[in-house]
């Protein structure tokens, strides 16, 4: 199966490459940010930093848009920051599975980004599980990387 | 050695690396400082902005304590067997989003495995008082072993088992995009 990973390229991309055992035997990519750390994985797609910029959203989603037309992967994969946003809104439009993970440093406050994806993932995992509250029913606890 | 890291993110930690690099001249002890995004320029620490993965990794293994905001680089620290001073990123100073960093390392000091100094006049007391003890990181397997179960379900529902695949766009689209994309963007 192929399985799209989307993540920053910090502390989010830490956490994604701490749970690649699961991925072993699928076809995993990366669509990530451009850095130093980033550059060194085996098969990525490099964006351009979004930050809080909504004119380089748009073009990451325009990227992100494309590179999902031409991976056609079954499921995408974030462990967060806001490059998962387009591609979950996308993913919704391309009927593809979507699981996002909450960042393991969200003890009690979620994330901006896991608001605007909620809605729109088949799968939500929190790392906390006093984070369970402010979610919905979706939301579910099955540990953490640590 | 003391390594001071404040990850990757593109706004800085402009008061721990101020307060870092003074402590650095008035302590034999080596400091050695990634600045990340920060815009203060050490004068008594050595320092660089960013390394590679493994060099990092190096530097974490090495340093005698890790000072850090409050993150993942709390665990990377951990699970070199170093112990670490999470000094967390506060609203207050603009220096973040939200105090998501402060409940972190607050409740990381409950359970024993980090030091956390909210204020950095306190760090010069931290770093004398951290000893070289190692604090136990137990992997949690459980959120791998759930990833394999649910990759596992949605494989066995598309495609697997006498379903039919979905094809959600035609793959002339696809041809056509292929080049576009791989010359944009460069995948391996």
């Amino acid at each position: 199966m192929k399985v799209c990973l989307v993540c920053s390229h910090g502390g989010h991309l830490s956490e994604m490459l701490r749970l690649m055992e699961a991925f072993e035997g699928h076809e995993a990519f990366f669509i990530t940010y451009d850095s130093i750390r980033t550059r060194q994985l085996q098969r990525r797609y490099l964006l351009h930093n979004i930050g809080k910029s909504p004119w380089r959203m748009l073009r990451a989603a325009i990227a992100t848009l494309r590179i999902l037309r031409r991976e056609r992967p079954e499921v995408i994969v974030s462990t967060g920051s806001e490059i998962a946003i387009p591609a979950f809104y996308i993913a919704r439009l391309f009927r593809m599975k979507t699981i996002f993970i909450e960042s393991w440093t969200r003890v009690v406050q979620p994330t901006g980004t896991g608001r605007i994806v909620y809605p729109v993932s088949d799968v939500f995992l929190v790392q906390w599980e006093a984070l369970l509250s402010r979610y919905g029913k979706k939301a579910r606890y099955e540990g953490a990387i640590v | 050695m003391i390594f001071v890291t404040v990850g990757m993110h593109t706004q800085g930690f402009d008061r721990l690396l101020k307060k870092m690099d003074e402590i650095a001249g008035t302590i034999d002890e080596e400091v050695v400082i990634q600045t990340g995004g920060s815009s203060y320029i050490p004068r008594n620490a050595k320092h660089f902005d960013f390394v590679t993965e493994s060099e990092f990794r190096e530097l974490c293994r090495k340093a005698r304590v890790v000072v850090t905001h409050g993150a993942m680089t709390i665990v990377d620290a951990l699970e070199q067997g170093t112990p670490v001073i999470a000094v967390p990123r506060l609203r207050q100073h603009g220096e973040v989003i939200d105090d998501h960093q402060l409940y972190l390392a607050q409740e990381l000091a409950k359970q024993g495995k980090v030091e956390a100094v909210t204020d950095v006049e306190g760090l010069a007391e931290a770093l004398a008082r951290v000893g070289s003890g190692t604090v136990a990181l137990v992997k949690d397997r459980r959120l791998v072993e759930a990833l394999k179960r649910l990759l596992e379900e949605i494989g066995y529902g598309w495609g697997g088992e006498g379903k039919r695949v979905r094809r959600a766009w035609p793959s002339r689209v696809k041809i056509r995009m292929a080049g576009w994309v791989s010359r944009r963007y460069g995948a391996s």
